[in-house]
């Protein structure tokens, strides 16, 4: 009887101290005072996980436009209301698709990317080599990623809105002759800076930290072996992807809930 | 307190989860000389290593590393002391992001304030040392193993440390890098007045440069002598691993029950 009970309350226990493990090393690594050296190391890593991140998030977003500008077109016309096409693209991405498939897209990506390259470091010894070398790798390694992936992805989320919103003016005006004025102008009134934009820049912001602490954690914390990085790079998939869903929910019960 | 060595290892018990790696371990590293820490697959070689360096914390006893008990140093005053040793990675641990160049320069840049001219000639005189120089430009994927972990072998010096742990420093190596490093270690640490630990399986290699050998097993030090006393011991346990014997002391089966035992429809 006691058995599953025992069980039960131990998986809880260890899964609860991997959480304080991962707090733990998310406060040592972020904590430090900023140096100018470790600046190269930024810009370094901006470029592996923001700009290399940049194919796949334009080419989902011009084409997740084209479908928003699709789809909006045919429901809207049967109403008459094809003019609204642009509001009804904007306001879909710039509140919901573009955090929400942006960092979805970032988590399998980049944050794959980075758990296995980190955990490659820690295979190979790199880590503990730091380290003998008197350098913590918590602030070498970690950090400067961390920080890269909390850098770009707002960034990713605010260019893949622009490109979708254009994609959507592809078809609904270039290719099905909605008029030009209405989609720029409907979206102009309809979307407010604070409402909308921001709302969702704050829904980039969050999804970040959560898949670049995931992502440095498993990393980190990982088995140093072929199947223990494997085994770590799926769970920053799994674990970032659920929480970004789940976070989603919440933050827009937060930030619109009020309206219903 | 002043010990004799400049590592001394006094009644350490380590555990991996319930599995004792070390039981009251005792034994002294020599000023000066090369020491060979050998023993079979699983007999904590590698963590002994890392316990020396400070990587792992013993569960019980302590470790004195030049006179001071590693566990009860801060994070600065032990990487003071690791600035005056060095480690030679099995793997070699090159950082892959930066050139052979770099990877001997790391050290420096992070712990010496050389000038551009200076940093520049040490790291071609460690390179030079490990007949390496030719290669500064070469990433580590463009290296052989050999190659590596002869630039890791300059890397580990370029600080000049008084102290170098090699954490088995020819496995996989053919036998000419074998030759090459055996050399390498021998001369460094006569030129360089080094003391260096050297964990190894590889009897010959090991015995051919070690002034001294610890042999460890079943969490303990079996003995430590001269190659030339360990080559002539009756002992069971040291002649089963010196000369390679399968079977013996150290048995050749994991533990479990007997065959017949064992067998589907063979026990009553």
């Amino acid at each position: 009887m006691m058995g599953p009970i025992a069980d039960l309350g131990a998986g809880l226990l260890s899964k609860l101290v991997r959480m304080g493990e991962a707090l733990l090393m998310l406060l040592q690594a972020i904590i430090v005072q900023p140096k100018a050296s470790s600046l190269p190391r930024l810009i370094q890593q901006l470029y592996v996980v923001g700009v290399q991140s940049l194919i796949i998030i334009l080419v989902s977003a011009l084409f997740i436009g084209m479908v928003l500008g699709l789809q909006g077109y045919t429901l809207l016309s049967a109403y008459g209301s094809e003019q609204a096409v642009g509001q009804m693209v904007a306001l879909t991405l710039v509140r919901e698709l573009s955090p929400v498939v942006a960092a979805l897209l970032f988590a399998g990506r980049a944050g794959s990317a980075l758990t296995a390259e980190i955990g490659l470091m820690k295979a190979t010894e790199q880590l503990a080599s730091l380290e003998m070398f008197g350098v913590d790798p918590l602030h070498r390694i970690v950090a400067p990623r961390f920080w890269a992936g909390i850098i770009s992805l707002p960034l990713l989320v605010a260019i893949f809105s622009l490109v979708g919103i254009y994609g959507g003016h592809l078809v609904a005006v270039d290719w099905l002759g909605v008029y030009s004025g209405s989609y720029w102008g409907n979206m102009q009134q309809a979307v407010d800076f604070n409402e909308d934009v921001l709302n969702g820049m704050v829904k980039a912001l969050v999804f970040a930290f959560l898949i670049s602490w995931t992502a440095v954690y498993q990393g980190y914390s990982c088995i140093p072996t072929s199947q223990g990085i494997s085994a770590a790079t799926t769970r920053t998939v799994v674990y970032s992807s659920l929480a970004i869903l789940g976070f989603d929910f919440i933050l827009t019960a937060l930030m619109f809930g009020g309206a219903v | 307190m002043t010990t004799d060595g400049i590592i001394n290892i006094q009644n350490v018990s380590f555990y991996r989860g319930d599995r004792a790696i070390f039981k009251n371990l005792n034994c002294t590293i020599d000023t000066g000389k090369i020491t060979a820490i050998m023993g079979p697959s699983g007999s904590g070689k590698t963590t002994l290593l890392r316990l020396i360096g400070g990587q792992l914390q013993p569960d019980d006893g302590r470790i004195l590393l030049f006179d001071q008990d590693i566990a009860k140093l801060n994070r600065k005053q032990l990487n003071q002391l690791r600035a005056r040793m060095g480690v030679l990675f099995q793997s070699g641990a090159l950082f892959t992001d930066l050139s052979v160049f770099e990877n001997v320069a790391f050290p420096l840049r992070e712990h010496m304030n050389l000038s551009a001219d200076d940093l520049y000639n040490r790291v071609l005189l460690k390179l030079e040392a490990v007949g390496l120089r030719g290669a500064r430009h070469l990433m580590p994927a463009q290296l052989s193993g050999g190659m590596a972990r002869r630039v890791a072998l300059a890397r580990a010096v370029a600080m000049e440390p008084e102290l170098i742990l090699y954490d088995e420093p020819f496995a996989g190596q053919d036998p000419i890098a074998m030759a090459v490093l055996q050399r390498l270690i021998k001369d460094l640490n006569s030129a360089m007045q080094l003391t260096s630990v050297l964990v190894s399986h590889d009897i010959a290699e090991a015995c051919a440069i070690a002034d001294q050998v610890i042999l460890l097993g079943e969490g303990q030090v079996l003995v430590q002598d001269t190659p030339a006393a360990l080559q002539a011991s009756t002992d069971p346990a040291v002649k089963q691993f010196i000369h390679g014997e399968a079977d013996g002391v150290i048995p050749f089966h994991f533990p479990a029950p007997s065959l017949q035992q064992d067998l589907r429809g063979q026990s009553e």
